[in-house]
């Protein structure tokens, strides 16, 4: 049981006031902005990314780690009452949840949601604690080929497996890939589009682009929406879910646990995603599926427990491999790479109090989160009246004078403004930000790394095919890329076969 | 005997009354600079480097001295960038009364122009130095996995080896490409961002050898991880001193990384004189000696005019080295 001496060790280290505190301010902060709509965890992370920079490193992780699985919690409650769904992840709860409330169950609703969230949310952590080590073990074997590899898998997926359009998320990481190439080549000294500027030689920051991108230009984006009023929400009752409330709605917790640990790994999945999945999912499996939109227990616990497991398990990627999977996880980076600290395989080995830490706090948070949500949901609902007015302008200048603080410097300031300006627009023309952030941070490893790996094979290819780690990525991503196409290819074919007669039909009714 | 220990608290009192009127004096001249009034407030030292780093350790360990002596507060600011070029531009441009100092790390003016466009250099004139501050080693580390035991094993190989740097223009890529030139030994130049990187890639056998600074080493080296070969240092270093010099080992490559502090071109001369002995009287104490010695830095505490000397010697020396092997710091030649 040596393995599980840090484990022990990582509950000491959240147990310490000061990281227990940071991790109630994450939670709360977290559960407010889920509250809120349009300001998601992304934002929110980017705009106090710069007050984490004098913490320590595990409590600032464990802050920020805080306000993104305390978020999933807080989108809910505005789901289900209000039928305003706080966060993308929360969209698909207002089907059933806003019904259940209508029929006087919102305390049922909040209470599955909140009682599934809390299990997803620990078997994601207990699958976290035991996958860690095992990926840990190959730390060394990691190198450029198996980096390159990574890479490339995680910026396909992105690519691929985002909400939305697929064309535009494609440009969207096309010019995330683009953005990570200024700077100075550090294989040759050569400047690339620096323009002759001292600034831009170490490239763009990613710090002033995420905060630019989610932070203001969320801001600026939502000063469009008009303000609706908050309408009186339904009473809360019986926050306890009866026996038989519970009876139905295991089964979905259940899988709803197993789903979201899974797609919450996947690069480019996450929560959202994994919420939908299990909606979907619970649909299909239910015997009565027309109960479904009328206030189906099934509803709303499946997906609320898919999408904090799945915010949980998207910290495996991140804290064993460097990768972020998703925008937020990207953020995460940023925020290590702040406090000078390289996620990585090398990371449960050379930081155990930071990695067992940060784990370690996801428990104490998800029972915080429990033990809050219920009580204080009237407080949480109040804020939504907060005019964007208001709310606008300071989140605005939290964020510009965050980015100067990170160096001290003007140039990062008018980063931000112009990368605002660019989320702004990037929203309003219907493209994600997402898989540009992710491709400039993937981006950037990308070409180090095989550039290295290269270097290392003496400019043979092949030489990626002849390591067992990085082949076995490089087959995965083959497949990846190309089974969409082998299936619409084969799905045409089967269509084809009707198709033709259905043409021949129309043809002869003209 | 009875008046004298009152004549002692008068004159306590009296010289702390002057000194308290000095001090605020100081305060309220916020005005143009008047270099007897040195420091009129707290005195910047940037750092064009993140914190955290070994150049970031030693400008917080000098500030945290000398600003006892100084009597006023020197903070850090971390300005990273460019190898450190835009801290350092920065700083030369600022009003020249001793309020806002730098970092200088050696590499950057006698390395880093060899790889970089002559207008990203940054220029040691355009500066006072004030003081030099410590040496820092590279020390060439094997891998586990290459069997390299000593540099007689790596000459004798016969074959092409890979070896990590930590970036371009940096003394890791000098000493390594200069070293291997002399010994006719074929490598493959790898750059990695930093020194951890670099020798993680040694200690999972993607690279062979990696030149790093000793500080980062060190735990590897006593864990028996990676072997240290050589040291670039002109003598053997004191915490490594089984491990040759290249110089012993028969080549002509004296690279190490040095650091000094500096202030803009035409610092009053009492101002630096100020400064100078708030420096002084930190390389004095015993939390600054333990600090070096914990990061593997052997002192090197000489005048401003020493390091000016020294630093255009080693820029001289490399450029002359590059241009004999026909080495390029950029592209792969």
């Amino acid at each position: 049981m040596d393995f599980l001496n840090p484990v022990i060790n990582g509950f000491v280290v959240v147990l310490e006031p000061t990281n227990l505190l940071y991790c109630l301010i994450g939670v709360v902060i977290g559960m407010l902005i889920g509250v809120l709509p349009g300001l998601g965890p992304a934002a929110t992370i980017a705009i106090l990314l710069p007050l984490t920079y004098n913490v320590e490193p595990v409590t600032a992780i464990i802050m920020l780690a805080g306000i993104f699985y305390g978020a999933q919690y807080g989108g809910t409650i505005t789901s289900v009452l209000l039928r305003l769904p706080g966060e993308a992840s929360s969209v698909v709860t207002v089907f059933d949840g806003y019904q259940m409330a209508k029929q006087g169950k919102a305390g049922t609703a909040l209470g599955l949601a909140a009682i599934g969230s809390f299990i997803g949310g620990t078997a994601a952590i207990i699958g976290l604690t035991f996958l860690a080590p095992i990926v840990a073990s190959f730390a060394l074997d990691f190198g450029p080929p198996e980096y390159t590899a990574l890479a490339l898998l995680g910026i396909l997926l992105v690519a691929t497996i985002s909400n939305g359009s697929k064309a535009k998320a494609l440009i969207a990481a096309a010019l995330g890939l683009l953005l990570a190439t200024v700077g100075r080549d550090i294989f040759t000294g050569a400047s690339r589009f620096t323009f002759g500027n001292l600034q831009l030689a170490d490239g763009i920051d990613f710090v002033p682009i995420a905060m630019g991108l989610f932070g203001l230009g969320e801001i600026l984006y939502n000063l469009e929406e008009r303000h609706r009023a908050a309408k009186a929400p339904s009473k809360v009752t019986n926050v306890w879910p009866s026996r038989n409330d519970l009876k139905q709605a295991s089964g979905a917790i259940g899988r709803g646990s197993v789903l979201g640990f899974f797609l919450g790994i996947l690069p480019g999945g996450g929560a959202t995603i994994a919420s939908m999945a299990s909606y979907a999912m619970e649909k299909k499996r239910a015997k009565q599926p027309e109960r479904f939109g009328k206030g189906a227990p099934e509803g709303v616990a499946g997906p609320e427990t898919a999408n904090n497991a799945a915010a949980t398990s998207s910290f495996i990627p991140l804290l064993t491999l460097g990768i972020p999977a998703n925008a937020t996880m990207a953020l995460m980076f940023g925020a290590l790479l702040i406090q000078g600290v390289t996620p990585g395989p090398q990371l449960v080995e050379q930081n155990p109090e930071l990695f067992w830490g940060v784990v370690n706090s996801m428990y104490i948070g998800n029972i915080l989160l429990l033990i809050m949500s219920l009580p204080l949901v009237g407080i949480f609902v109040k804020i939504l009246r907060v005019r964007a007015a208001i709310l606008a302008p300071v989140t605005a200048l939290i964020t510009l004078l965050g980015a100067y603080t990170i160096n001290n410097s003007m140039f990062d300031v008018t980063l931000v403004v112009v990368f605002g300006i660019v989320g702004y627009l990037m929203k309003k023309f219907g493209f994600e930000p997402g898989p540009l952030v992710l491709a400039f941070v993937l981006g950037e490893l990308l070409e180090s790394s095989m550039r290295r790996s290269l270097l290392v094979f003496g400019g043979d290819p092949t030489g990626f095919f002849g390591r067992p780690i990085s082949a076995t990525l490089l087959v995965v991503f083959v497949l990846v890329a190309v089974l969409p196409v082998i299936r619409g290819a084969a799905a045409k074919r089967k269509a084809s076969t009707p198709a033709v007669t259905a043409a021949s039909e129309i043809k002869e009714k003209v | 005997m009875t008046h004298f220990p009152a004549r002692r608290t008068v004159l306590g009192a009296a010289s702390a009354l002057t000194l308290l009127a000095l001090t605020a004096c100081g305060n309220v001249a916020g005005g143009p600079a008047d270099s007897s009034k040195f420091p009129a407030g707290p005195v910047n030292l940037t750092v064009g480097q993140a914190a955290g780093g070994s150049t970031d350790l030693i400008a917080r360990a000098l500030a945290e001295g000398a600003s006892k002596t100084l009597g006023k507060p020197i903070p850090v600011v971390n300005k990273p960038g460019a190898n450190g070029a835009l801290a350092t531009k920065e700083v030369a441009g600022k009003p020249a009364d001793g309020q806002e100092l730098v970092l200088l790390t050696a590499s950057l003016i006698t390395i880093t122009p060899l790889a970089v466009s002559a207008d990203e250099a940054v220029n040691i004139d355009d500066l006072d130095i004030l003081a030099g501050l410590s040496q820092d080693d590279y020390v060439l580390v094997a891998s586990p996995g290459s069997g390299f035991k000593s540099f007689k094993d790596v000459t004798g190989a016969g074959r092409n080896v890979t070896f990590g740097t930590t970036g371009v223009g940096t003394g890791s890529q000098l000493a390594q490409k200069v070293l291997f030139k002399q010994a006719n030994v074929t490598g493959t130049d790898v750059p990695f961002d930093s020194g951890k990187p670099a020798l993680t890639a040694a200690l999972g056998n993607q690279v062979e050898l990696t030149t790093i600074q000793l500080g980062e080493a060190m735990p590897q080296i006593t864990a028996g991880k990676v072997a240290p070969l050589l040291v670039f240092s002109e003598d053997r270093n004191t915490f490594l001193p089984d491990t040759p010099t290249a110089k012993e080992a028969g080549y002509d490559v004296p690279v190490a990384q040095y650091r000094a502090v500096a202030a803009p071109k035409g610092t009053p001369q009492d101002v630096k004189d100020k400064l100078l002995a708030s420096f002084q009287d930190t390389f004095k104490t015993d939390t600054y000696k333990e600090f070096n010695k914990k990061n593997m830095l052997t002192p090197k505490e000489i005048s401003g005019e020493e390091v000016v000397k020294e630093w255009k010697g080693y820029a001289a020396k490399y450029k002359e080295l590059v241009e004999k092997y026909d080495i390029s710091l950029s592209g792969t030649k």
